[in-house]
């Protein structure tokens, strides 16, 4: 904006002069013209000019005419930097617009047509018609002078001519060589004048994005940056890569690095992660990228070209495994004073019950049990204690209450036993040594139960000696289908996204045995799609399509084969196109599995992308009217979550969608929309979600009232809601007399009071930007295996609710010194606020509370801090944050 | 001999050295040194899975300060018990009742459910269905007619049925057999059964069974159900205008509440109740006159059936009205003013005893609060007094009690066992419904065929004065004392 005032100065000198100059000449027109009566003294002083100056620019004398074009860019150049309005001398010349251009034509080359031909690209701001873009015509005809001396409103114009011309010759296959060199002085002027979107907008058009890092400065690449990020969204196709590729070379460029990194994670382009690591020299900074990794969950190996010195190396490797993510949570646990386990009784908070007294059961009922089990597990999750099974173990002698692990039936013994693995969360040695005792047991749902909570208790956590897969592999080929199952799953759970090849090495041979029954070819192939989670592996791929292709007719009807097609679909997770080839293959499979296998594939290929036009294919697919049997819009409808979560808008319009199916469509569609709203609204209670959920949740139809009753548990899963806890527990008094709906409200309790309301189902972080793919495949599985309830949860595999523990993460803020321990520091908390595009430095957060670190942070929740001592090495404050102390800071007295 | 780390649990074992030569078996001993692990439990993680004992060292690789990890307690392998739990979906229907703490409940056959809701009420007096197990099937009595047979024994199946099942009973054989022997409750309107007056039920069927449990082999004339409910009641006829004055002894099966203006509780409906006014022609008079008649209570019955009046018919309108006024009622009732002299006479002793019970307990209570608050639910069963362990089946209760009955005093004081509401606006329309306390002394309001658990505060909000349900009969089931 630096050029504005000095064009207005030294123009304001100029027209007085010419005023007095000119003088004479002007009496006799003001009375000619009767009609501009309305008009003040000194507007049509000026009409007069310019009328005088277009006659005299038509004049045969060069210099006279030199003169009067001079004035009239003089005097337009004066008053095109106000917007609100036409400019008054555009105005008035206006009606000479076509004169000007037709004496244009007869005038021969030379500086003086150029010049008038500047004047015309101006005019034609406001003249030209519709599409005729005559401003950029006469400003290719035009000297190549300042762009920006025009003001800023003929510059947007004419970007959005240039786009306009830019599509057309494209389509011509014309050059457009003149086109760029304008769009270049176009962006120099957009950058320097705090208009970065109109610069991006204006690359995108023209398919040049390049040319953006050479105009980025220090003041404006974060809020391009930000730009070119949020908009790289609503981008098709590759366009939305090429955007942030862009994004991430400047950031590396202004060294950036957790922002490079967090652009390099979204593209899942470990090429660019190395190169951060390479490119970054601070140690510190190391770490925190390191941080970052852990939270996407992926795993990552450091080398020496990232990290030279090898204690370094184990130091930032060990961040990268995830092993002292226990101990940052039971900090933050210690700090909310929430150590003290919680028994289910505490959660379901019957005495709180209006007018209905507990009808008091002298006998255990087994399936009660189990959902006090899968309670206990869940809301003392990763805290190491709880009041039924770490307890009686420890009072020696078996403890005088019974034990409760046998206070579950058969199967619900494996769940019981795995659940130690939840309570032990992260904690891989203690857990370890908890569960050693049941892999001696005679049981065999016990010994299962042992094998899966080892996965369990290593979900995303690496160690060099990997005990999972040691303690497991010796229990894959196991006689017993619900051992084999127990270690199956377990790999899965413990290796999801690592693409161990031993792994696969193990598991793939059981798809290929003609003896395996089904369930555990089932969970095998969940597995190796958790374990090779969204890298189209074409091995995996291969094996798992010979073993849908295996199966018996029968097989195909049995509810559990559902699980083969996910784990396929896994392999793809988000990779779009990829899954074509597959996709084709699958056309081929069986008529009962094709449409569901098809539909599956899609929405995990598509899962967070946000593609509206994979949307509208789902929705087609649930307008249909099915002969009876058919199961495929199950997985369309959760499609329709999976690919819209990606961006708030597109999340808004897919709820109002599903809502629609909800009136209009039958009823394997009603019962897979609660399970979609769940998936929208993960650990983000929004109320009229909320509301919906809890109409549903007392259907007529069973199917989708237990649907309804886990979504709501699943939206409100680690935020101890108020509100959902009370509509609940209000629940669990109406559907008291039917055990497997009480069951469901008893899930949903406990995944509402999630690790005592310290965790986080949401697979998004870092602002909502960056998607783990375990997380998100965990929860696939999870709503799958609900799309039937009762053969699945309702039976004998209700452990597939703890593929949940792939989702689960604290939803903290804990800053860490530079020795990595915890520090305490005030930070601002408030709903986040959208800074896209907006200039200056505006407010990130609104409403806020000032809390001392660790703090929890609720969805939609930004946190800055909110002191000038320390420099936080992350941008984004979400998870371990390393703070450094600010070189610059000076105590105030 | 290279030397390792071991991490076991939290603990790392730095410089652990491996006798190459020997077999790893040796080297877990070494560990079992350490950390008390038995080396059969010890799992040792290498390249590629578990150290096994045979395992060659030179093909793992060990290398110099590498960390190896050891996983492996020593703590007792668990055992399954020896008697594993049971648990409520293995048992057999009957067994479920007595987990599920509560009695069937009773399909509504087209209206009804005043039907339903008398039977569910009597159903929870368990003398009563004792005597009706000791009924013969076939051996009746000369003096009893066949249709009051057949419903005697249709109860007798029912409460059987009721003690069965935990999932609703249809009372079909029941209700046909209601039907036969008293017409009025087959009444069609518009092609379905109409709705009738519990009350009537109610009377009915305690009547037919007052009829058949006559037990004909004992000498003493022993009716069941007027020691069960039967009031004598002693009355003193006096005429003011003549002033004659005349004795009379009665027994009824209920005390009626009546409901006046001034009426807000239940003892005072129920002096209005014994007060009553007949016009009969006096014999010294020559003409009829109004004689005052004042009741007083001459015998008490193990159960007090009360009635609240709340019907009347309305001739404007030609149906029964109904009273909505709010009568409180207590979960524990004293009628001791209501009773004649020679009762209170009587009743004096176990009453004090009772006091001093009462006394005993408080102070125990008091003392029992220190330690624990919880068994508030085991004290209430304790006061109903011989019921005890609400565990044990219902059989072995109720055998105890009958056993008891003998040497057993009444104290006047009676406890609420169950209350039959009605909501709606006319005795032969709206909806009736049993509340029922169970005899772990939970209250079931038996809605039909849906048994729903209530709290005991709220039974007593079941007194009227608004559309909700209201109390219509209440029993109440006498508290006594050994003697």
């Amino acid at each position: 904006m630096e050029s504005e005032p000095n064009n207005t100065a030294s123009g304001s000198g100029n027209p007085k002069e010419e005023a007095t100059l000119k003088a004479p000449s002007k009496d006799p027109k003001t009375k000619d013209d009767k009609k501009d009566e309305d008009l003040s003294e000194e507007d049509l002083a000026l009409k007069q000019q310019l009328e005088l100056y277009v006659e005299r620019a038509q004049d045969a004398d060069l210099g006279l005419q030199k003169f009067a074009l001079e004035s009239m860019r003089q005097e337009i150049r004066t008053s095109t930097s106000s917007m609100t309005s036409v400019p008054k001398p555009l105005k008035f010349l206006r009606p000479h617009y076509g004169t000007l251009k037709s004496y244009y034509e007869t005038m021969a080359d030379s500086d003086l047509k150029k010049l008038l031909a500047d004047i015309l690209s101006v005019l034609a701001l406001t003249m030209s018609a519709e599409g005729d873009r005559e401003s950029l015509k006469y400003r290719l005809l035009g000297s190549e002078g300042d762009i920006g001396s025009w003001g800023h409103e003929y510059v947007r114009n004419l970007a959005g001519e240039i786009a306009q011309e830019y599509s057309k010759r494209v389509n011509e296959e014309a050059t457009v060589d003149d086109l760029i060199e304008l769009v270049e002085q176009i962006v120099a002027f957009h950058m320097k004048h705090n208009a970065e979107p109109e610069a991006v907008d204006l690359l995108m058009e023209v398919e040049y994005l390049d040319l953006l890092v050479k105009h980025v400065d220090k003041t404006n690449y974060k809020r391009t940056c930000l730009y070119l990020t949020s908009s790289a969204r609503y981008l098709p196709g590759p366009d939305d890569v090429s955007v942030l590729d862009i994004a991430y070379t400047i950031y590396s460029k202004f060294e950036e690095f957790p922002s490079a990194l967090q652009i390099a994670l979204y593209l899942d382009n470990m090429q660019h992660v190395k190169q951060v690591f390479t490119s970054c020299p601070d140690l510190l900074r190391k770490k925190q990228f390191c941080y970052i990794l852990a939270r996407q969950g992926i795993s990552f190996e450091l080398d020496e070209e990232m990290c030279a010195d090898d204690e370094d190396k184990e130091a930032l490797q060990e961040i990268i495994n995830n092993t002292k993510l226990s101990e940052g949570y039971l900090t933050l646990a210690r700090d909310i004073e929430v150590m003290e386990p919680k028994s289910p009784e505490d959660i379901y908070k019957a005495h709180l019950l209006d007018g209905r007294a507990s009808a008091g059961a002298s006998v255990d009922s087994a399936r009660q049990n189990l959902a006090a089990t899968f309670v206990n597990a869940f809301v003392n999750a990763g805290f190491g204690q709880d009041k039924l099974m770490t307890v009686t173990s420890e009072t020696s002698g078996g403890g005088s209450l019974g034990n409760w692990l046998f206070k579950n039936k058969e199967h619900g013994k494996a769940s019981a036993t795995a659940s130690l693995g939840m309570i032990d969360l992260w904690d891989v040695d203690t857990g370890l040594a908890q569960l050693d005792k049941y892999f001696h047991s005679n049981d065999n749902h016990v010994t299962a139960g042992a094998l899966l909570g080892v996965g369990i208790v290593n979900c995303g956590i690496k160690n060099d000696c990997d005990p999972a897969l040691a303690l497991l592999a010796d229990y894959l080929d196991k006689e017993d289908s619900s051992i084999r199952i127990g270690a199956i799953t377990g790999l899965g759970l413990a290796y999801a996204g690592t693409q161990n090849e031993q792994i696969r090495d193990k598991l793939t041979p059981i798809l290929g045995d003609p003896k395996a029954p089904l369930d555990v070819i089932a969970f095998t192939s969940i597995a190796l799609g958790l374990v090779y989670v969204g890298s189209c592996n074409e091995e995996v791929a291969q094996a798992i399509i010979f073993a849908l292709m295996d199966r018996s007719e029968s097989d195909l009807g049995e509810p559990l084969t559902r699980l083969l097609p996910l784990g396929l679909g896994l392999l793809y997770l988000g990779k779009q196109h990829s899954v074509e080839a597959t996709a084709e293959v699958s056309k081929t499979f069986n008529e009962k599995i094709r449409k569901y296998c098809d539909m599956t594939l899609l929405s995990c290929a598509y899962a967070g992308t946000g593609n509206v036009l994979k949307v509208q294919h789902f929705l087609g697919q649930c307008a249909q009217h099915l002969e009876k049997g058919e199961t495929f819009q199950g997985p369309a409808v959760l499609g329709i979550a999976m690919v819209a979560m990606a961006e708030e808008l597109g999340l808004d319009m897919a709820i109002r969608s599903l809502e629609h199916l909800l009136q209009y469509g039958e009823q394997n569609i009603r019962k897979a929309v609660p399970l979609a709203l769940g998936l929208l609204c993960i650990s983000n209670p929004k109320v009229h979600v909320m509301d919906t959920l809890s109409r549903l949740s007392h259907d007529a139809d069973t199917e989708v009232a237990m649907a309804a009753v886990i979504s709501l548990g699943l939206i409100g899963a680690g935020t101890n809601n108020a509100r959902i806890a009370g509509m609940l527990r209000n629940l669990s008094s109406y559907y008291y007399k039917e055990a497997s709906l009480l069951f469901c409200v008893r899930i949903a309790q406990g995944f509402v009071h999630m690790g005592k309301g310290l965790l986080t189902l949401a697979p998004y972080h870092s602002e909502r930007f960056l998607l783990s793919p375990t997380a998100l495949a965990g929860l696939v599985v999870l709503l799958h295996a609900c799309l039937d309830m009762k053969a699945i949860i309702l039976g004998k595999y209700h452990y597939v609710l703890y593929f949940v523990v792939l989702a689960m993460q604290p939803r903290m803020l804990l800053t860490v010194d530079e020795n990595l321990k915890p520090l305490a520091v005030p930070v601002r908390v408030g709903q986040a606020v959208d800074v896209v595009g907006q200039a200056g430095r505006p407010k990130t957060i609104t409403g806020f509370q000032t809390h001392s670190t660790p703090v929890l942070l609720a969805a939609g929740d930004r946190a800055e801090l909110a002191t000038e001592k320390y420099i936080p090495l992350s941008p984004i404050l979400e998870g371990f944050v390393i703070l450094k102390e600010n070189p610059d800071f000076r105590e105030e007295a | 001999m290279p030397t390792v780390s071991v991490k076991w649990q939290k603990e790392l074992y730095p410089a652990v050295e491996i006798d190459t030569t020997q077999s790893p078996y040796v080297f877990k001993c070494q560990l079992y040194d350490l950390t008390g692990v038995p080396p059969e439990r010890q799992k040792i993680m290498v390249k590629g899975g578990i150290l096994k004992d045979d395992s060659d060292w030179s093909k793992l690789g060990i290398k110099e300060g590498q960390k190896l990890m050891m996983v492996g307690t020593a703590d007792e392998i668990v055992k399954a018990p020896e008697k594993g739990p049971v648990f409520m979906e293995d048992l057999p229907e009957e067994e479920q009742v007595v987990a599920v703490g509560h009695s069937a409940g009773l399909f509504n056959l087209g209206n009804t459910c005043y039907m339903n809701s008398t039977m569910q009420c009597l159903h929870s007096v368990p003398e009563l269905k004792s005597a009706l197990i000791e009924y013969p099937q076939s051996g009746r009595s000369n003096d009893l007619d066949q249709s009051s047979h057949l419903l005697t024994v249709a109860t007798r199946d029912l409460f059987n049925e009721l003690d069965k099942n935990v999932k609703p009973v249809a009372p079909m054989q029941f209700w046909m057999v209601l039907r036969k022997k008293y017409p009025q409750f087959g009444q069609l309107h518009n092609g379905s059964f109409m709705q009738q007056d519990a009350e009537e039920c109610w009377t009915q069927i305690l009547y037919t069974l007052s009829q058949a449990l006559r037990s004909p082999s004992t000498s003493a004339n022993l009716d069941t159900v007027k020691e069960l409910f039967g009031i004598d009641l002693v009355s003193r006829v006096h005429c003011a205008e003549s002033g004659e004055e005349s004795m009379e002894t009665e027994t009824v099966y209920s005390l009626k509440c009546h409901i006046s203006h001034e009426v807000n509780h239940l003892h005072e409906g129920l002096k209005h109740g014994l007060k009553s006014e007949l016009e009969k022609a006096s014999p010294s008079l020559g003409h009829s006159t109004v004689y005052l008649k004042d009741s007083r209570i001459n015998g008490l019955p193990k159960y007090l059936t009360i009635q609240f009046v709340r019907f009347f018919w309305k001739r404007e309108s030609n149906q029964k009205a109904k009273i909505l006024r709010k009568v409180d009622y207590p979960l524990e009732l004293d009628i001791f003013d209501l009773c004649s002299d020679d009762l209170r006479k009587k009743l004096e002793a176990p009453r004090q005893m009772l006091r001093d019970e009462d006394g005993r307990k408080a102070g125990l209570k008091l003392k029992q609060k220190n330690t624990s608050s919880v068994d508030s639910d085991v004290k209430m069963s304790d006061a109903e007094g011989p019921s005890t362990g609400s565990g044990e089946s219902s059989k072995a209760t109720l055998g105890e009690g009958v056993a008891s009955d003998k040497n057993v005093q009444l104290t006047g004081v009676y406890d609420l066992v169950a209350v039959l509401t009605h909501k709606g606006r006319s005795a032969d329309s709206g909806h009736y419904v049993a509340w029922v306390k169970q005899e772990n002394g939970k209250w079931i309001q038996f809605d039909d065929d849906n048994p729903i658990p209530q709290r005991e505060e709220d039974i007593t909000k079941l007194s009227g004065g608004g559309d909700w349900h209201m109390a219509y009969i209440c029993m109440y089931k006498a508290r006594t004392i050994p003697m």
